[in-house]
């Protein structure tokens, strides 16, 4: 396996005119968790979509050596908003079209095929809801949905666009232990995300805001240097103690949107703690 | 004559012209009932309507210029199609907006075209309401290829179709080429409306295209059920609106259109009435 999933060099990355991600280079280890952080429309999702090979960079080149240059490789988790829930489908349905990739139009779903996919409810909670219909579903119920979907897809890097927004603890949970799974099993898991304390917690992190403005390891990108730079310095606090914490109205209700908590192993702190700030 | 008994029920059926009727309208319902299935899931019944009347000046230029009318529909039809994805491309409107301008357009043009028949009048009733009991054997013939071909290539479509309704780049992702399947799905919508429009107009094709797949959609819970049960219903509708005009003595295709809209509000009563009386009732505060 590669040492780095992904490679952008001087990448610029835009829809039409509108520049999202401006001259930025920068790397994404292999078999690792990738948190991309920055305020909103800073380019998370772009970066996810250029990964994807959903838009291609309009300057510089963004490489990505994991999949070998099949993208039928990459597991993409979209944001819930973007689905059509007005379609009539069943959650196997939904889970079930990550087999598509390999299936293609016509092959039949073959035992290996329906084992991906009720390995991948069961994984995420959800097999007992595999006839129910996915508009009938709570948010939280629906985002393990999609995130079986990539699940069953057959897949080398596992994007997540802001998996953990908007949903209850054990779901949280679920999400949060699949992407450590995924990892252990040399999967390389890139995810966007608002929280602070979840980038703080990952291997890898790229700062973004209009551009990557720093990547790395959390400690050496969560500085209060960058953080200023992307989110600018009225968004960034001192607590009591010192130590620096994000107040984003734009997301007043976001799980541990404070960064200062004190950094503790996997285990002792998950997105599950997160949601009980 | 009975109500609803066995006469009653095959008289309207016992000319030949009435036969062809009802076959022709049949196979009209079954593509028009696949297709509308994905118009009302993937919420494009403005454009599927827009299209329905955007044919008209194809039509019209037909009838003006003496060679068919099929060919002229479908050259409206793409004209409309280019036309719309123009204006969505140059500008910042959205998609409607540009529907809205072509739709307009297009109906305007093909009356205009129209007026300049001698028979204006009559042209443009059989045009909006076609002539149900005028259907020809050549146009059996033709609505059966377009059913089989209809019915093969929602087969064959199916995924891209599904995915595509779910989300468009979940489809890019997986491979399904969204933008060709979207594509497929207009050349699919306009061949259904195009052979369908000689048997019930038109104006009221959009009826068989949206009226059996909505009243489906409220009845059973998955896409492939939905298509069966609005085949059923695009049939059935046919046959009770042949029926109907018979005994009513009222235009054979105006009925046929308003019976699948009708059934939809029947549904959507029963189904309203059902989830009321279904609902527990409010526990009283004891004193």
């Amino acid at each position: 396996m590669s040492v780095t999933a992904v490679t952008a060099s001087d990448v610029t990355l835009a829809y039409g005119n509108h520049v999202a991600i401006d001259r930025s280079t920068f790397d994404v280890p292999a078999g690792c968790v990738t948190t991309v952080i920055g305020p909103n429309a800073a380019g998370k999702s772009t970066i996810l979509n250029a990964i994807a090979g959903l838009m291609t960079p309009t300057h510089g080149t963004l490489e990505v050596p994991a999949i070998g240059g099949d993208h039928k490789r990459i597991a993409y988790v979209l944001q819930t908003t973007k689905v059509n829930y007005a379609l009539p489908i069943s959650v196997s349905e939904v889970v079930t079209m990550g087999r598509y990739s390999t299936t293609g139009l016509y092959r039949w779903l073959s035992a290996t095929d329906r084992d991906a996919v009720n390995s991948a409810m069961t994984r995420m909670g959800i097999a007992h809801v595999s006839t129910s219909r996915l508009q009938d579903l709570s948010g939280g119920q629906r985002q393990r949905v999609f995130v079986a979907q990539g699940l069953a897809q057959e897949h080398d890097i596992l994007l997540l666009d802001e998996p953990l927004t908007g949903i209850d603890l054990p779901t949280a949970q679920a999400i949060d232990d699949v992407i450590h799974n995924e990892t252990d099993r040399g999967c390389t898991v890139i995810m966007t995300t608002h929280d602070l304390s979840e980038a703080q917690f990952s291997d890898h992190v790229l700062l973004v805001s209009g551009r990557v403005v720093a990547s790395g390891p959390p400690d050496d990108v969560l500085t209060a240097e960058n953080l200023v730079e992307a989110y600018g310095p009225s968004l960034l606090h001192l607590d009591e103690d010192d130590r620096l914490f994000l107040d984003d109205p734009a997301h007043p209700h976001l799980p541990g949107r404070h960064a200062h908590r004190e950094r503790t192993s996997h285990t002792e702190s998950s997105p599950s703690d997160v949601h009980r700030e | 004559m009975n109500w609803l008994s066995a006469e009653w029920l095959t008289a309207p059926f016992e000319l030949g012209f009435q036969q062809r009727a009802l076959i022709g309208g049949s196979l009209a319902a079954i593509a028009l009932a696949l297709v509308g299935t994905w118009v009302v899931i993937r919420g494009m019944s403005f454009l599927g309507d827009a299209l329905v009347h955007g044919v008209v000046p194809g039509i019209a230029l037909a009838i003006l210029l003496d060679f068919n009318v099929l060919v002229g529909a479908m050259l409206a039809a793409v004209v409309m199609m280019l036309g719309i994805n123009l204006v969505h491309r140059q500008t910042s409107f959205s998609e409607d907006t540009s529907i809205g301008l072509l739709f307009v357009g297009m109906l305007g043009l093909g009356v205009i075209l129209i007026s300049r028949t001698d028979a204006f009048a009559g042209n443009l009733t059989e045009i909006l309401f076609g002539d149900a009991l005028g259907v020809t054997s050549a146009d059996i013939a033709m609505l059966g290829v377009l059913g089989a071909v209809t019915i093969v290539v929602s087969v064959l479509l199916y995924r891209p179709f599904l995915v595509l309704s779910f989300n468009e780049q979940k489809a890019q992702l997986l491979g399904l080429r969204p933008r060709l399947a979207h594509s497929a799905l207009l050349a699919l919508i306009a061949v259904a409306i195009i052979g369908s429009y000689q048997t019930v107009g038109t104006l009221l094709v959009f009826g068989l295209l949206v009226g059996p797949p909505a009243t489906a959609a409220l009845l059973v819970r998955r896409v492939p059920l939905i298509m069966g049960l609005a085949v059923v219903i695009g049939v059935l509708s046919v046959a009770v609106g042949l029926m109907v005009s018979y005994h009513a003595d009222t235009s054979g295709s105006a009925t046929i259109a308003v019976v699948p809209i009708a059934l939809f509000f029947v549904v959507l009563a029963g189904r309203s009435l059902r989830e009321r009386f279904a609902r527990p009732l409010p526990v009283a505060s004891q004193p």
